[in-house]
């Protein structure tokens, strides 16, 4: 894997306040190799560390890219949502907004025939026929279709599993990690000083709460996903 | 120092570390003194139970050390390097833009409209055939694989209108090679659960060592609950001397020769599963190559 320049810079991070953990009592002992020090009751994250982490997961999401891989970013904390729906819009991901249904890779079947119901009634909407129906059945079908719409809309042009899953809190996301660890997905997940960074397979510490850090570490690999498929479109 | 460094990290593997190897293997083997080699055996290691293990690429992490202070140096930032826009800021895209990249890279897929004039119902081949008519014809999975039944049982649930009956199917699923799985699977009717517990015994699938002639290379003893299931190999011409579900496990698995006894409780599930713990615990050929150094062929005269 050929490492690249991905403007990392500290002096960014430290602005975003990427280096901020959590309280001092919440912490997970295993992130001990990531903390660098405790100011007013608050852990710090070794920004040198991060900055690392940070580097080489977006060297093996070039890497995957530029092969034809399929992604998916999840993010279903209020603040973080709309960032990352336009996040992925960017990079021409699948994304997770709202709640992640339990089971959604493990029961792949299952999710698929809901998505082909939303494509029913999508292109039922579409023709018009949902004017043709009585006034109660029409209301019905667009409650489900927007329901599918919050639920499925980020994921409707996935056809198979995502070869990489980029989760951007884990303690908020721990079903959608046991579930991309039972299938064997790679993971790339943002690691806050109460997580556990064994869990996925590049852990990336760094703020979870702020949205200015989340939105920095996106920007980042979301700008190694446009390059890889860029470079995967000149020469497939 | 590399020691006090591991015990200072509150890594689960740090004791590794701590405890050397016997002092004469030292001499011969020099173990090496960093922790971070140790790390990637154990990872190795954990990451294979846990899917396909031989095909994921661990080699990311063999240049990983957790201990070592990391210098953030980034290769030189080429030259007429802007730096890219943030995913703000930037012209706003229309959905049609969108939806277009979308089917660009995807195919129309699940989303109901088509920008650039594919067809839509493209995934619709994947739509299962509703039970039109009857029972809905299941084919049998093609994969080379040959299911026993061990045993169905008949279990219940009381409720208050009454008794609640499933029936409990237990599977062993095996090529003749040497690769066996143990299944489970419940429900209303015998066949589905037959099927279910199928499907689970093809999802749990371990891989025998087995010797020229079809036995196993040394004994063990492997136990799961109350069951306790004790292996031996035996000569050519033995055939399999075991009990029950001990010796469905391993017909299914191709071992000719073998004995094996249940020495704990005889619940038919529990020393299936007994007996799969027992083969994990054998050696298997590929480790003791890599330690003797030497190749696998000599292993298996």
């Amino acid at each position: 894997m050929a490492r690249r320049y991905w403007n990392i810079n500290l002096e960014e991070m430290l602005e975003a306040g990427v280096h901020f953990g959590h309280g001092t009592r919440k912490w997970n002992p295993r992130m001990a190799p990531y903390i660098s020090a405790k100011r007013k009751g608050i852990h710090i994250t070794n920004l040198t560390r991060t900055a690392r982490f940070l580097s080489e997961a977006c060297d093996l999401l070039f890497d995957a890219a530029s092969k034809g891989k399929q992604f998916l970013i999840v993010g279903t904390k209020n603040k973080a949502a709309d960032s990352v729906a336009r996040a992925a819009i960017k990079a021409r991901c699948h994304y997770v907004n709202k709640k992640w249904l339990g089971g959604m890779l493990t029961n792949w079947p299952t999710t698929e025939t809901r998505l082909h119901k939303f494509r029913d009634l999508r292109t039922e909407q579409k023709t018009g026929g949902l004017n043709r129906l009585p006034k109660r059945d029409a209301a019905m079908l667009k409650r489900q279709l927007s329901r599918l719409q919050t639920y499925l809309g980020g994921i409707k042009y996935m056809t198979r599993l995502p070869d990489i899953v980029i989760i951007v809190d884990q303690q908020e996301e721990y079903t959608a990690l046991r579930e991309c660890i039972t299938l064997g997905i790679p993971t790339i997940c943002l690691i806050d000083t109460n997580c556990d960074p064994d869990l996925a397979d590049i852990s990336i510490p760094a703020n979870d709460d702020a949205i200015a850090s989340i939105r920095l570490i996106l920007n980042k690999l979301v700008v190694a996903i446009c390059e890889g498929r860029s470079s995967y479109i000149r020469n497939p | 120092m590399a020691a006090t460094a591991a015990a200072a990290a509150a890594s689960p593997l740090s004791s590794f570390t701590i405890h050397s190897p016997i002092p004469s293997l030292s001499f011969f083997f020099p173990k090496p003194s960093k922790p971070f080699s140790l790390r990637r055996s154990f990872r190795s290691l954990s990451l294979a139970p846990k899917s396909k293990a031989s095909n994921i690429d661990t080699s990311f992490f063999d240049e990983l050390d957790p201990e070592e202070d990391v210098v953030f140096d980034p290769p030189t930032p080429p030259e007429g390097f802007i730096p890219p826009s943030s995913f703000d800021d930037g012209p706003e895209e229309t959905e049609d833009e969108i939806a277009a990249a979308y089917e660009e890279l995807y195919g129309p897929a699940y989303s109901g409209v088509s920008v650039l004039g594919n067809d839509v119902r493209v995934m619709d081949s994947k739509v299962k055939r509703t039970s039109a008519f009857g029972k809905i014809k299941k084919e049998k999975v093609k994969d080379g694989f040959d299911e026993r039944v061990v045993q169905v049982r008949r279990v219940t649930k009381v409720v208050k209108g009454g008794k609640q009956l499933h029936f409990r199917a237990i599977v062993v699923v095996g090529d003749k090679q040497g690769r066996v799985g143990v299944g489970v699977g419940k429900a209303k009717e015998v066949i589905t659960a037959v099927q279910k517990s199928a499907t689970n015994a093809r999802r749990n699938i371990i891989s025998i060592p087995m010797t020229k002639y079809l036995t196993f290379p040394h004994r063990s003893e492997g136990d799961y609950g109350a069951a306790t299931v004790m292996l031996r190999p035996a000569a050519p011409g033995t055939g399999v001397i075991a009990g029950g579900a001990v010796r469905i496990v391993l017909e299914m698995a191709g071992v000719e020769n073998a004995l094996g006894k249940q020495l704990g409780s005889k619940n038919a599930l529990n020393n299936a599963r007994a007996t799969v713990v027992a083969v994990q615990k054998m050696k298997q050929f590929r480790e003791v190559a890599q330690e003797r150094g030497i190749p696998m062929e000599e292993l298996w005269k």
